[in-house]
């Protein structure tokens, strides 16, 4: 994957570089939003690490930039912004400009490399008609889903359930939003119906390695595989 | 020194109303005393036309000589008056004495009435020119002033009395009306009383009065100080909180990176140590930070803030912190709207679920729950770790005060962040134990929105 980090602290770039490299992405790096502003115009990053507090252009004017200039064809750039100021506003205003993730410095790597997998994983999930998690694939298009190669049986519900879960892999989804995600379908559904959907899902996908987490009281989170 | 302004007004308004009494007075006076005495005078000149009247002129040897008998109507007329003793003299043309009394002064040159001593009392004299044969006699009629004494006491009194009610009624009016005039300076002081210390937005001088605008424009330039202090301090924090993290964040990136290169062991250990201590000094630059962003000072305007949603905003981050330490993180959330810093809330309820987290052992179950009870809308924490003693929990809340023999890298910080941003928003913090007498629980209950 091409990942471009936009951070004018030299020793914080070479590090996250470094990092990114090792995850064995090809990673440009820039110290200036304008050069990020041309860089993004002229090639193609699937993600951008993007700080907030630039010196002249700041991160969120390279945000808006980014999204104003954005084709729509093909996958969205993934925009991952990293900020030191703790106020609310900001992350409120860097998610209204289209940041997809968030993160406040200093940051454990493991986390933020969590987030670059979850992030890249999701650029490219979208659009795709396949997603894919470990040993499960779903094609979105004849939605038909596969599990280990095999043909899995999924009912609608739980198709629906899977693919909310599925966008948002290692990060924790309430049972409100999975409702809402689910409730197209028109009738009422209650946290409990969500509940025996998950089950079913989890009777399912547990055997090959697939776990999803109830978080007590909030909803569920689809771990990552880790093989 | 307190001074009331109604006394210094009232102060200020005694001489000139007595002063304006004195020449109502006597502009009151005057004119109605004229037309009194004018009746008096008349009087004595009646008399003295009468008294003229019964000179009598003869011829004796060639001189001319002249007799006067006081007639018994005119005498009647001079007896009957009650208060005053009239006395009268008659003179001849040649300045002779002919009747009445010799020691009666005369002015020559007087042409109206004048003032004399007579008999050791302060008389009127009318002089009255009355025919004698071809020429003139003079006739003075003197009255005691007993009657017109006591007409300008009456005058002056019934001229005096209205002058002096209506001035009472005025010092009345200015006690009352300066209260009333006051009014407004009440309310705007009711105002500036019912104010939140953080509400540091200039007063209203458009709805003041008028006289009180000088005082609110220099009100509202301390105001204006205040607040442009209190952005300057927002402002450091903003930049102290990115010089900090920027750096801290570098070193985390670098030693995490030196952590996953071969290395001995001893190296690998060292390099765990500083990353600790990475961690810790990042930790506590954000507490130190929350801290000084919860000083009065650096306060922001309060918001509507439900602190579900804020739990909900963090749940992911808490959990991911919960299941590094395998710590079963579980969430109890109700609606609990408070009005506040939604950044500050954040932080008072990360740090309790970090020291919940912290403190519990692995397996252990923490569980944040918001809501409302009795109308108050609270947030807590629990866990089933090893709790606070009782003879601990106030203390615990004192600045880097640690229960001694506590494990864990904390500063002592965290519950005092958790005091500074509860007495922020007017919340009290109780702590206590969890379900089953076991663990901690820290609730954080909000004043009744």
């Amino acid at each position: 994957m091409r990942l471009l980090i936009v951070e004018d602290d030299a020793p914080l770039a070479s590090g996250l570089r470094r990092i990114l490299e090792a995850e064995g992405h090809a990673v440009d790096v820039t110290s200036r939003g304008e050069d990020a502003v041309s860089a993004a115009s002229s090639e193609r990053f699937d993600l951008v690490i993007l700080d907030i507090g630039l010196p002249q252009m700041d991160g969120f004017e390279v945000l808006r930039r980014f999204r104003a200039a954005s084709s729509g064809r093909g996958a969205p750039m993934q925009v991952l912004v990293l900020t030191a100021r703790d106020a609310v506003d900001d992350r409120v205003r860097g998610l209204d400009l289209g940041a997809d993730d968030y993160m406040v410095k200093p940051f454990a790597m493991p986390e933020l490399t969590a987030r670059v997998r979850a992030l890249l994983r999701r650029s490219q999930a979208h659009g795709g008609p396949r997603i894919v998690h470990g040993p499960l694939a779903l094609d979105t298009v004849a939605r038909r889903a596969f599990l280990r190669n095999e043909p899995l049986e999924l009912a609608a519900r739980e198709w629906a359930v899977l693919e909310v879960l599925l966008a948002k892999v290692e990060k924790i989804v309430s049972k409100e939003a999975i409702i809402q995600a689910v409730a197209g379908w028109g009738d009422d559904l209650s946290p409990n119906a969500i509940e025996v959907y998950v089950s079913r899902l989890r009777a399912k996908l547990e055997p090959a390695g697939i776990r999803i987490r109830t978080v007590r009281g909030f909803g569920y989170m689809l771990e990552e595989f880790k093989g | 020194m307190a001074r009331s302004l109604r006394a210094h007004l009232l102060r200020l308004l005694l001489p000139p109303i007595a002063a304006l009494l004195a020449v109502g007075a006597v502009v009151a006076y005057y004119p109605s005393i004229e037309p009194a005495t004018e009746a008096y005078d008349q009087a004595l000149f009646d008399i003295g036309i009468a008294l003229g009247a019964h000179v009598r002129v003869g011829d004796l040897e060639g001189k001319q000589g002249y007799a006067f008998e006081l007639p018994s109507a005119v005498e009647q007329v001079l007896r009957t008056d009650r208060y005053d003793t009239i006395y009268y003299r008659i003179l001849s043309p040649a300045g002779f004495h002919i009747a009445g009394e010799t020691e009666l002064p005369v002015h020559e040159g007087a042409s109206g009435p004048y003032d004399a001593v007579f008999k050791g009392q302060r008389v009127h004299v009318v002089s009255v020119r009355s025919p004698c044969g071809p020429a003139t006699c003079l006739v003075l009629v003197a009255e005691t002033s007993v009657k017109r004494s006591r007409l300008m006491r009456e005058i002056l009194l019934s001229s005096l009395l209205p002058q002096m009610l209506l001035a009472a009624a005025t010092l009345v009016i200015v006690w009352f009306g300066v209260k009333r005039g006051l009014g407004p300076l009440e309310s705007l002081s009711e105002e500036i009383k019912e104010r939140s210390p953080r509400d540091l937005r200039p007063i209203d001088a458009a709805a003041a009065p008028e006289e009180t605008r000088p005082l609110l424009v220099a009100l509202n330039g301390l105001l204006e100080q205040v607040a442009e202090a209190s952005r300057n301090q927002q402002r450091f924090l903003a930049n102290a909180a990115h010089q900090l993290r920027t750096p801290l964040a570098g070193l985390q990136a670098h030693t995490e990176l030196a952590l996953s290169q071969p290395a001995s062991d001893a190296v690998r250990a060292q390099l765990e140590q500083v990353r600790q201590a990475t961690i810790r000094t990042a930790r506590l630059a954000n507490q130190l930070l929350a801290l000084a962003r919860a000083e009065p000072g650096a306060r922001r305007d309060p918001a509507r803030v439900n602190l579900k949603s804020v739990v909900e905003a963090e749940a992911d981050a808490w959990v991911h912190q919960a299941l590094a330490r395998d710590v079963d993180l579980g969430f109890e959330l109700e609606g609990a709207p408070v009005e506040g810093d939604a950044f500050l809330l954040r932080e008072a309820l990360a740090n309790l679920v970090h020291n919940a987290i912290e403190y519990s052992s692995r397996g252990g179950r923490v569980t944040v729950r918001t809501g409302a009870r009795n109308g108050h809308a609270f947030a807590e924490v629990e866990d089933d770790g090893p709790g606070i003693p009782p003879a601990e929990r106030a203390r615990v809340l004192e600045r880097f005060y640690r229960v001694p023999g506590t494990s864990g890298t904390g500063s002592g910080l965290g519950l005092a962040i958790v005091r500074e941003i509860a007495s922020g928003h007017g919340a009290g913090i109780e702590l206590g134990e969890g379900a089953g007498a076991r663990g901690c629980r820290v609730a954080i209950t909000f004043p009744r929105g």
